[in-house]
């Protein structure tokens, strides 16, 4: 593919033509990547930290041994216990938009057919 | 699987832990309990919530090794009765209540604990919270009646405490299965703006703001003000807000923050927690279904519980600890959801994706419950 950029590098040539097709592909998994199939997050094998790996020792001397404890998986493990769903901060409820996105969960929102009233 | 035991790693998830193994009468060992720490094992907190396990059942063992990194627990038989306890103020009582939800309908005799120690704080669903969301969500389940209930006697906020809180739950045979598949629209939004040991302004300030945000959606909106005095004021000064959407099929929705504990970091103006507050029930609202995300694990605890019979209920993005409580339902009690994915349509107006949670319930019936 990049042996046929530079042949096509002359003016005026429409470049956003090339590669469309590894283009969508991509596009295609990462939009797979983003929605998960969330039973195999859920029930899905979840890969134990072996415990070996977590003691990354050193010798200080011969007499003291350094201990670097991996943040990844014990510091889960040790987490502190709460049930509180942090809420997505990429959410700006102060934009207009953000707050439409709502409107139809309110009885003052838009209802469906056959569900009004008037 | 030795004799139907269970094992884990780390002090996370401890309650979820303990109480399916009480439910499911499956002994658990939790291994680890922060031993690369510098303070390793449990913390009084801990040792506090398994002291109150101890309370409510009978015949419990449990077994804690020196260093407290090591936890084995055997169930006993969950009693109920009338029980006291001092909740340790490191966490707040909605700590020690979210468990006393899942265990209280299914004890021999009502249970009625009064717990004492810390009502309100940042970390942990607050008791005021717990009594508008969880209590109706028991009650869509069967278990109703009068004797459901969660009273704030005396309030107690961060770090000092001195809060009581009367819980009384009712004891059932079997649950009802329930399908909550439609949410229904917001009719109204009620909160309570509490202080104490402040001035009582606090409250009405706390409204006026939260008032604000919310009344560009709705007209139906009341926030009572509690300014608790005296004796029933606690020992450390605060202030905070919670907020409760309820739809026209009866699901509640919720938000709620409570103010910095004092001595604790950066103080916060009356005018920011509310509007924050307002803000965080807008996401709950945006993440919607029949539950909000503070009880999720509840309302799936109670499905598996369910007679043997398809429950539906359709939540919001699942949270971690959800996760992590569908996993430890898998371990104790077999028993796997189906989840589907529910997108919202092109030109609806209501939030993001929800989560169609679907299971049979494995007959649990509740044999100790005392005949009359």
């Amino acid at each position: 593919v990049r042996k046929h950029q530079h042949e096509e590098e002359e003016p005026g040539a429409l470049r956003w033509k090339e590669g469309l097709q590894q283009k969508a592909s991509e596009a295609f998994l990462r939009h797979q990547e983003a929605a998960p199939n969330l039973r195999k997050l859920v029930y899905g094998s979840v890969v134990e930290a072996d415990d070996s790996e977590m003691e990354e020792e050193e010798e200080l001397g011969g007499l003291f041994r350094v201990t670097r404890p991996q943040k990844s998986k014990k510091f889960q493990a040790n987490a502190v216990d709460c049930s509180r769903f942090n809420p997505d901060t990429s959410h700006n409820w102060d934009l207009e938009e953000m707050l439409n996105s709502i409107r139809d969960c309110f009885v003052t929102g838009k209802w469906e057919d056959g569900q009004d009233a008037a | 699987m030795a004799s139907h035991g269970l094992t884990y790693d780390g002090c996370n998830f401890f309650r979820q832990r303990l109480v399916l193994s009480t439910l499911s009468g499956k002994h658990v060992k939790i291994k680890n309990i922060r031993s690369r720490d510098d303070e390793p094992g449990l913390r009084d907190f801990e040792a506090s919530f398994i002291r109150l396990l101890d309370k409510v059942t009978n015949g419990s063992r449990i077994e804690i090794n020196q260093t407290g990194t090591v936890l084995f627990y055997q169930p006993g038989l969950l009693y109920g009765g009338t029980i006291e306890h001092d909740c340790n103020t490191q966490r707040s009582i909605g700590y020690y209540l979210e468990a006393l939800l899942m265990l209280g309908p299914f004890m021999k005799t009502p249970l009625k604990a009064t717990l004492r120690g810390v009502t309100n704080d940042p970390t942990d669903p607050t008791v005021d919270l717990l009594k508008s969301t969880a209590l109706p969500l028991l009650k869509k389940f069967g278990i109703d009646g009068e004797g459901l209930d969660i009273k704030v006697v005396k309030r107690g906020m961060a770090p000092g405490g001195g809060g009581e809180v009367v819980f009384t739950c009712p004891v059932r045979r079997t649950l009802k299965p329930v399908q909550l598949t439609e949410p229904g629209k917001i009719k109204r939004i009620r909160g309570v703006a509490y202080s104490v040991r402040v001035s009582p302004q606090m409250g009405n300030r706390i409204v006026e703001s939260a008032r604000g945000i919310l009344n560009q959606f709705i007209p139906d909106i009341y926030i009572y003000t509690d300014h608790m005095k005296g004796a029933s004021s606690g020992k450390s000064p605060g202030f905070g807000l919670t907020l409760v959407a309820e739809t026209l099929n009866g699901s509640f929705l919720s938000a709620e923050i409570s103010s910095t504990p004092q001595g604790q970091g950066e103080p916060v103006l009356p005018e920011d927690l509310a509007r924050s507050c307002a803000k965080l029930l807008l996401e709950e609202v945006y993440r919607g279904g029949c539950v909000d995300s503070s009880n999720q694990s509840l309302a799936l605890l109670l499905m598996t519980l369910g007679q043997q019979d398809v429950s539906k209920v359709l939540l919001g993005p699942l949270s971690p600890y959800t996760i992590e409580f569908l996993r430890h339902i898998r371990d104790f009690f077999q028993i796997m959801f189906k989840i589907e994915v529910q997108k919202p349509l092109e030109d609806e107006r209501k939030g993001g994706d929800k989560v169609l949670m679907t299971c049979v319930g494995i007959g649990y019936s509740n044999i100790s419950k005392a005949i009359k």
